[in-house]
C-alpha cells in the first residue's frame, strides 16, 4: 500500500521541499502559473490515460493539439463567434482521433505506427494551411479560457477538474471504461467475449483526440496564437505523466489520479527548477531520470507482490 | 543420490509457496513429482535449476552444497529444464535455440552456423525426433517445442533434466512419444525428474515418486509399492474414489444443430446436433480439427459452406459477437490466451460477456454488479490457481446465460480437485438447460463425463459412440490409420 501510493507522497514531499526551499514557491501567483502551465499537459495525459488503459498509444496528440488549435483560431479570426471556434477546435480534435482508432481498429496497424503517421500527417496539415505561420488578433473575450479566474481560482482547473471526474466515471463506472481495461489487459478475452472490439477501441482514441483539442484551445487561449507548431513533444511529456501515474504501456492498467499526480510531479520539477535556478538543459534530464526512476520503482513493488515483472518471476 | 533437497523454503510477498521441500533423486532414476497446483513443484524445480533462489534450506548436488545463481549457472553443473511454458524464440530455427546462448564460434566472434545445424541434424537424429534442424520454432506444435528444449538440455550434457508437466499440453499419441525419450534418456544413464498430473500412463516410467502439498513434502516412496488411490490421498490430502462420474440426464429438445460445416483443409462436412442437458464429448488426435470446429462454431474463423441452427433458428455467426448474441459461449482451449485478463479483478472478468445485464445506457449498477459477482471480486484474476481461474472464465458463461457451451480441453493444467469442480459446473449448465461440447484429449475424462462421443479424424466425424465406449474404440476411430 505504502509503495502504491509513493507519486502521491513524492508530490506532497516536493511541494512541501519546493517551499522549504523557495520563498516564491507558495505563493498564489506562482501556484496559478504551475496550474495554468500543466493544465494543458494534464488534460492530453487525461486522454492518454484511457487510450493506454486500452493496449493503445497515441503519439499524434501534439499534433492534434496543434491543428485543433489552429483551425479553432482560424474560425474565430474569420468572423465566427468564440464559442464555434472553440466547439470546431474540440471536434477536429475527436475526428483526428476517431480516425487513429479506426485505423487501429479496423486496418488492425499497429498503433505506434498509425500514430507515428498521423503525428505527420496532422502537423503538416497545419502547416500547410497556416502557410507555417501563427494566427494572431484573437477576439479577446477567448484569453478567459487558459487565464482567467472564478473567485481566484484559475479557471483551467475547474475545466481539468470536471474532465478528470469525466474520465474517472467513465473509466470506472461505464461500459466503455471496463471495456477499455478488458481490452487492454487481453484482447483475445475481449474479443472471445463478444465485445465489439473496435467499435470502443475507435471511441477511446476519439474521446483522446477530443481531450487533445480541448488542449489546443486552451494552449491557443494562453497563447493568444494559433501555432501550427504548438504542442511538439507534449505526447511524450503526456505518455510519460501516464506511466508516472502507474499507468502500464501492456495496458490493462492506469487511473485518473495516478495520471493527474504524475502530470503534477512533472510540473513541479519544472516550475521549481525554473525558482531555484537550475537550467532548462538540466531540467530536461531530470524529468528523464525521474521517468525512469518511477517505472523501475513501480516494477519492483509489481515483484514484490509477485505479479507481472521479469521473465524468472513468471 | 545426485540430487538432495533438505528443507527447501521460498516466500512470494508473504505466500509461502514452499515450507519444506525435501526430494532425494539417485542416477539413472525417473522420479515423478506430483502435487496439486499451487503444492510448490514449479518453485522447487526452479530453485534447483537455478531460475529463483530458495530462503532457506540445501540444495546438494554430487555431493556438494550449491546454490545456483542464474540458470546458466545449473546448466553448466549438468542440469537442464523442460519448461511448462516453452522458453524459446520463435523467429529462430531449432538448430538457433538449440545452441542458444553457446553457439559454435569460428574465430573473431564469428558464429558457425553450418556447425550449428550440422549439430542439432546428429542429436535430433539420435533421439529420432520428428523435427528439422532448420525449421522455424514458430511453426512448431507444443509438442515438437518440447523435443527442441529437449535437444536443448542434452546438448548442454545435463546429466539431471526437469519436465515441468510437458504432458499437459499435449495429446495421447504425443506424450508417448515424450515418454519414450524420457526412457531413453534414463537408459543413457541421465536421472529425470518428471511433474506431472497424469500419474496412471506414468507408472511404466517411473521408478520412485514424491508427493508435494501445500509446499511441504508429504510422501516418498517407490511406484511399485504405491496404488494411484493413495497417491491422490496425499496429494489432495483427502480420499477421492473416482475422479467424477457424472449421472446422465434425458436429452431435451434440440440446441444446436450444425449441418455440413466445412472449412478448407480444416473441416469436411461436420453435422453434428447437441441438445439441451446434454454432454458430448469430442474426441480425437491433436489436429483432428476439434479445436478448429468450435473456432468456426464461435465465429473466430469462417466456414466456407454449412449451415448452423441454434434452437432451431439459422443463425449466421461471422464473429464471436454474433455466437455470444446466439447463445454461444466458448471456454477456450489456451485460457491464459483468449480466456482471461490475467491484469484484471476477477469482476471485470466475470462481467466480460455481461455488460450489458448490469448497465444503463452504459452505466454501470454497482449494486446489481455486487449482488452478481459475490464476494472475491477485487482480486485479480491472474493471482488465482488455474483451476480456479477456469472457474472464473466458467462463471464468465454462467452469468451471460449461454444455451450452448463449447468447452476446449477444459481441464488441462488444473489438479485433481479443481477438475472435479469444472466437471460439476459443466453438468450444473447441463442441467440448467444447456447443451454442452466438451473437446478433450484424455479419454478417461471423456468417458467418465460425457453421454456420448464423437471422434474427429482429418477434419471429419468419423464416429459417434455411445456412453460406455472403451478408450480402444475411441482410439481406432481417432487414429486409424496411425495404428498398427
Amino acid at each position: 500500500m505504502m509503495q502504491r501510493l509513493l507519486p502521491f507522497f513524492t508530490l506532497i514531499a516536493l511541494f512541501v521541499g519546493l517551499s522549504l526551499a523557495s520563498p516564491h514557491f507558495l505563493t498564489s501567483a506562482n501556484l496559478g502559473s504551475v496550474i495554468r502551465q500543466t493544465a494543458v499537459l494534464n488534460i492530453m495525459a487525461l486522454g492518454m490515460t484511457m487510450i493506454i488503459i486500452a493496449g493503445g498509444i497515441d503519439l499524434s496528440v501534439g499534433a492534434i493539439l496543434a491543428l485543433s488549435g489552429l483551425l479553432g483560431c482560424m474560425l474565430m479570426t474569420s468572423g465566427y463567434p468564440v464559442w464555434m471556434g472553440l466547439c470546431a477546435g474540440v471536434v477536429v480534435g475527436a475526428a483526428c482521433g476517431l480516425a487513429n482508432g479506426l485505423m487501429t481498429a479496423k486496418l488492425r496497424i499497429n498503433p505506434f505506427i498509425v500514430t507515428l503517421g498521423t503525428m505527420g500527417i496532422y502537423r503538416g496539415v497545419s502547416l500547410i494551411l497556416s502557410g507555417g505561420l501563427g494566427v494572431h488578433s484573437l477576439p479577446k473575450g477567448f484569453s478567459y479560457l487558459g487565464e482567467g479566474s472564478v473567485l481566484g481560482i484559475p479557471f483551467v482547473l475547474l475545466v481539468l477538474l470536471i474532465c478528470g471526474a469525466v474520465v474517472h466515471v467513465l473509466l470506472e463506472h461505464t461500459r466503455l471504461g471496463r471495456y477499455a481495461f478488458a481490452i487492454g489487459s487481453n484482447p483475445d478475452a475481449a474479443f472471445y467475449a463478444g465485445i465489439p472490439v473496435a467499435f470502443h477501441t475507435s471511441a477511446i482514441y476519439a474521446a483522446g483526440g477530443l481531450l487533445a483539442g480541448l488542449a489546443g484551445m486552451i494552449e491557443a487561449s494562453r497563447l493568444m496564437t494559433g501555432q501550427p507548431t504548438a504542442g511538439q513533444g507534449y505526447e511524450l511529456q503526456a505518455i510519460a505523466a501516464v506511466v508516472i501515474g502507474g499507468g502500464s504501456l501492456r495496458g490493462g492498467a492506469g487511473s485518473v489520479v495516478g495520471t493527474l499526480i504524475g502530470a503534477f510531479i512533472m510540473g513541479l520539477l519544472s516550475n521549481g527548477s525554473d525558482l531555484l535556478g537550475i537550467s532548462p538543459y538540466v531540467q530536461q534530464a531530470l524529468i528523464g531520470a525521474v521517468i525512469i526512476l518511477a517505472v523501475w520503482l513501480d516494477e519492483l513493488r509489481k515483484r514484490s507482490a509477485g505479479v507481472g515483472g521479469g521473465l524468472l518471476n513468471r | 543420490m545426485v540430487l538432495e533437497l533438505r528443507s527447501i523454503q521460498k516466500c512470494f510477498g508473504g505466500v509461502q509457496a514452499l515450507r519444506s521441500g525435501d526430494l532425494r533423486v539417485a542416477a539413472g532414476e525417473v522420479h515423478l513429482l506430483l502435487g496439486e497446483n499451487g503444492a510448490g513443484k514449479s518453485t522447487l524445480m526452479k530453485i534447483v535449476a537455478g531460475m529463483q533462489a530458495a530462503d532457506s534450506g540445501e540444495v546438494i548436488w554430487k555431493g556438494q552444497p550449491v546454490r545456483f545463481r542464474n540458470p546458466a549457472e545449473a546448466q553448466r553443473a549438468g542440469i537442464g529444464m523442460v519448461h511448462q511454458e516453452s522458453l524459446l524464440a520463435p523467429h529462430l530455427s531449432v538448430a538457433e535455440n538449440i545452441y542458444l546462448g553457446r553457439e559454435p564460434r569460428r574465430g573473431l566472434g564469428w558464429v558457425d552456423r553450418p556447425r550449428a545445424v550440422r549439430d542439432a541434424a546428429r542429436l535430433i537424429d539420435e533421439h529420432r525426433f520428428p523435427l528439422r534442424a532448420e525449421q522455424l520454432v514458430g511453426s512448431l506444435s507444443p509438442a515438437g517445442r518440447q523435443m527442441v528444449e529437449i535437444c536443448r538440455a542434452v546438448a548442454q550434457g545435463a546429466s539431471l533434466l526437469i519436465f515441468d508437466e510437458p504432458t499437459s499440453s499435449l495429446s495421447d499419441a504425443e506424450s508417448q512419444e515424450v515418454f519414450r525419450i524420457v526412457r531413453g534418456l534414463r537408459d543413457r544413464g541421465a536421472s529425470v525428474i518428471y511433474i506431472t498430473h497424469r500419474m496412471e500412463e506414468l507408472r511404466e516410467l517411473g521408478g520412485r515418486v514424491t508427493v508435494l502439498r501445500d509446499g511441504e513434502t508429504v510422501f516418498t516412496g517407490a511406484m511399485a509399492e504405491v496404488s494411484t488411490p493413495e497417491l491422490i490421498r496425499h496429494m489432495v490430502g483427502r480420499s477421492v474414489e473416482t475422479i467424477y462420474r457424472r449421472e446422465p440426464l434425458a436429452p431435451g429438445r434440440e440446441m444446436l444443430r450444425v449441418e455440413k460445416l466445412s472449412r478448407r483443409g480444416v473441416l469436411h462436412d461436420v453435422s453434428l446436433t447437441l441438445r439441451a442437458g446434454e454432454i458430448v464429448g469430442l474426441a480425437g488426435l491433436i489436429g483432428a480439427g476439434r479445436t478448429e470446429l468450435c473456432r468456426c462454431l464461435f465465429g473466430v474463423d469462417r466456414a466456407e459452406s454449412g449451415s448452423v441452427h441454434v434452437e432451431g433458428r439459422a443463425v449466421r455467426i461471422r464473429s464471436p459477437r454474433d455466437a455470444v448474441r446466439a447463445g454461444l459461449a466458448l471456454i477456450p482451449e489456451d485460457r491464459q490466451k483468449e480466456g482471461l485478463a490475467a491484469g484484471l479483478p476477477v469482476r471485470d472478468n466475470v462481467l466480460m460477456a455481461s455488460m450489458q445485464q448490469v448497465s444503463r445506457f452504459g452505466f454501470l449498477d454497482s449494486a446489481r454488479v455486487r449482488s452478481l459477482v459475490g464476494p472475491g471480486g477485487d482480486q485479480r484474476a491472474g493471482q488465482l490457481s488455474g483451476g480456479n481461474q477456469q472457474k472464473v472464465v466458467i462463471r464468465k458463461w454462467v452469468l451471460s446465460g449461454a444455451k450452448v457451451v463449447l468447452f476446449d480441453e477444459p481441464a488441462r493444467g488444473i489438479d485433481v480437485g479443481a477438475k472435479v469442480d469444472v466437471f460439476a459446473a459443466m453438468d450444473r449448465m447441463a442441467r440448467d438447460g444447456a447443451a454442452v461440447l466438451m473437446v478433450s484429449s484424455e479419454l478417461t475424462e471423456l468417458m467418465q463425463v460425457a453421454d456420448r462421443i464423437l471422434v474427429m479424424r482429418h477434419g471429419r466425424i468419423t464416429a459417434e459412440l455411445p456412453r460406455g465406449a472403451t478408450q480402444e474404440e475411441i482410439m481406432r476411430h481417432a487414429a486409424l490409420e496411425s495404428l498398427p
